[in-house]
């Protein structure tokens, strides 16, 4: 009898004991949890602004402006277009062929 | 001193009185009854609302804001519009009046306001909340919180950024300050670009850390990204192209289209005067407006192809079927009809290459008002464009009915009646096509378009050359491009002013299509009031046209269908280029 109110004993400890750690664990798997979703806001607006800068920097008009005027670029024109054409294949009507 | 034991005592000698035993004991157990009684109550009876009591000391409620989607151009590596967070900084005049002026005044520094404004903006001490700025980037905020000032506050908010500004402004629109879109794309999609808002109850601890969720947390769902049918390149070309012919005839305003014949996707759309919506200070005035869909005009000569097309259609005339237009002057209906020119006789399509109104006038006369009333509303004329997009304008097409005989004539040639520019576009797409009409959208579209069949595939295969000759040597030749054919008809209408045409003010129109031989684009332009260089369609909007085919369809690359002067190159077994 009395063994056996030991044995209950110990294992009511035991269970209550884990308890307390299983329940510690949690909370510090949360806070983990949370810093860790904080991080990943934190990456997608991160995300979203060098994405904003690309879109600044690779903007057409600002392109245009450097194109023309520091580097000294001319737009191409047909005339100046250089055309291969597949001697293999007649000429397709559209699309395929005609890029530069 | 006599000593002796305990039990010797002389207190214990006397015999206590029984009844205060008594007492302490029923004391006592009234006490116990009183701790029951209140553990009782406490427990069982006002349990719930304790708990409630407790629960709003250490539970909250967190909104988790959704993210408004991106806005993408149709290659989807162009971004149009974002949002990123921001802050807006609040104060509670009371305790800001502690500030130091040097902490106001770096603060006004910061915010780039006036410090003196600020101070009357806070002098009101029953005011609890006060804006000082919205929408203030993240860094600045960050140093504004580092300058510890008392009172200043800051809440969560989110800004929208249009990186193309001007060049897409039209076509994108704008949000206001809540996140909530009222112009454009923004508007016409605000529903799927919004997203819903999440929420979270969870319980905090005397910092106010997140300890822990109370019950399962509803996810913020963010807004979808979009991704347009525009051409982030060849929307700067239109502009560009546009910009310039507006600055060269100093017009009031212009406005430009492009449409993918095959899929009907808007390519780009373009409207002058623009503004920058980044910048909320010019989101006002006629800058707004969207030329290409709200305003109407009366079309002028790019009515002309439709009538014939429909007079060809019916078996009422045959390309060799002549009219006299004589010296380009002809009575009608007590009206007089008159040409720019001298063209005698012409088919039909010779009234069409030189714009005759009197030819017009000859082949309306062969039509039904109820016909031609029919074919222009399945043309699109007279209703709201099937695209999703607000503020469309359905222009005016009266009822066949009180059509009067004058009217019918001036119709055909496309006085009478007034449509928007998107229409106009959205009607030639039959001309490039096989007579079909393909419905637009200004989204990216990956299945197979609808089309409704408008002319027969002959006649609008007729229409083409016509169109070409139109646009050719003798026509609006301006709108050639070099390596191209192109199609398209010129139109000038004056405009009305106080329920007269006006002598003086002007629209001039082109609308076209290319490459002839396997029709890929149709650009509508419109140049309103140019007021130097001309006001003809054929000398404002025709080289417009001529610079958005030729960037356009490099662009896109299309194989030159005319014979250039270039290098052509034929690539032998080898693969080598001679």
């Amino acid at each position: 009898m009395t063994r056996l109110a030991m044995l209950l004993t110990l294992a009511l400890m035991t269970s209550a004991i884990s308890l307390v750690t299983v329940r510690f664990q949690t909370r510090e798997l949360f806070v983990a949890s949370e810093r860790l979703k904080s991080q990943s806001h934190e990456l997608d607006v991160d995300w979203r602004r060098l994405q904003l800068d690309r879109a600044e920097l690779a903007r057409n008009a600002r392109i245009d402006a450097l194109a023309r005027t520091e580097l000294h670029l001319v737009p191409v024109t047909q005339g100046r277009t250089l055309y291969l054409q597949e001697s293999a294949a007649p000429a397709q009507p559209d699309a395929s062929g005609g890029r530069p | 001193m006599k000593r002796f034991g305990f039990h010797e005592s002389p207190v214990l000698s006397s015999k206590p009185s029984f009844w205060r035993a008594r007492l302490v004991l029923i004391v006592l157990a009234l006490a116990f009854v009183a701790v029951v009684a209140k553990a009782l109550s406490v427990q069982i009876f006002s349990n719930e609302f304790l708990q409630r009591q407790g629960e709003r000391r250490y539970e909250r409620t967190l909104v988790l804001p959704a993210t408004r989607g991106k806005i993408f151009d149709r290659s989807g590596s162009v971004v149009l519009a974002s949002s990123v967070p921001a802050k807006a900084i609040w104060v509670i005049p009371e305790d800001f009046h502690k500030a130091t002026p040097a902490q106001i005044a770096t603060l006004a520094k910061l915010l780039g306001v006036d410090a003196r404004d600020i101070e009357q903006r806070t002098q009101d001490e029953d005011k609890n909340f006060v804006y000082l700025q919205r929408q203030v980037p993240l860094n600045v905020a960050e140093q504004i919180r580092q300058l510890k000032i008392p009172g200043v506050q800051q809440l969560t908010e989110s800004r929208r950024i249009y990186p193309e500004g001007e060049v897409m402004a039209h076509v994108i629109g704008f949000t206001n300050i809540e996140d909530r879109g009222i112009e454009g794309i923004e508007l016409a999609f605000n529903d799927r670009l919004s997203g819903q808002p999440g929420s979270r109850r969870v319980i905090k601890d005397r910092l106010g850390r997140v300890v822990e969720d109370v019950q399962a947390a509803v996810p913020a769902v963010d807004g979808q990204n979009l991704q347009l049918s525009i051409d982030a390149g060849i929307q700067f070309d239109t502009y560009t192209a546009l910009k310039a012919a507006i600055d060269e005839h100093q017009a009031k305003g212009g406005a430009a289209i492009v449409v993918d014949t095959r899929t009907g996707e808007v390519l780009a759309m373009v409207n002058l005067p623009s503004y920058d919506p980044n910048d909320m200070a010019q989101r006002t005035g006629p800058a707004l407006r969207n030329r290409v869909m709200t305003d109407t005009f009366e079309p002028g000569s790019i009515m002309k192809p439709f009538t014939a097309s429909l007079a060809l259609d019916e078996g009422k005339i045959t390309t060799k079927t002549l009219f006299d237009t004589g010296n380009g002057r002809y009575r009608y209906q007590g009206a007089l009809i008159s040409d720019v020119g001298h063209f005698g006789t012409l088919d039909v399509g010779g009234i069409i290459q030189h714009s005759s109104n009197v030819g017009m006038t000859m082949i309306s006369e062969l039509l039904s008002s109820r016909d031609m009333w029919t074919k222009f509303s399945q043309l699109g004329f007279g209703r709201v464009p099937q695209t999703d997009f607000p503020g469309m304008a359905a222009g005016r097409l009266r009822p066949w009915q009180r059509w009067r005989a004058i009217e019918r004539a001036t119709m055909a040639y496309g006085y009478g009646l007034s449509v928007s520019l998107i229409q106009i576009a959205h009607a030639y797409t039959a001309f490039a096509r096989d007579g079909d009409m393909v419905s637009l959208s200004l989204l990216r579209r990956d299945g197979k378009p609808t089309s409704t069949q408008v002319y027969s595939p002959r006649v609008t295969s007729l229409m083409r050359s016509f169109l070409e000759a139109a646009a050719g040597p003798d026509g609006a030749k301006l709108a050639q491009v070099q390596g191209y054919r192109v199609a398209g008809k010129s139109g000038t209408a004056r405009k009305i002013v106080d329920g007269q045409y006006s002598k003086t003010k002007y629209r001039g129109s082109f609308v076209g299509f290319a490459p002839v031989s396997n029709p890929r684009i149709v650009v509508a332009v419109s140049i309103d009031e140019p007021s130097t260089g001309g006001y003809y369609g054929g000398r404002v909007a025709a080289p417009v046209f001529s610079d958005i085919v030729s960037s356009t369809l490099r662009r896109l690359g299309v194989r030159p269908d005319a014979p250039v002067d270039s290098l052509v190159a034929v690539a032998d077994q080898g693969g080598h280029a001679r």
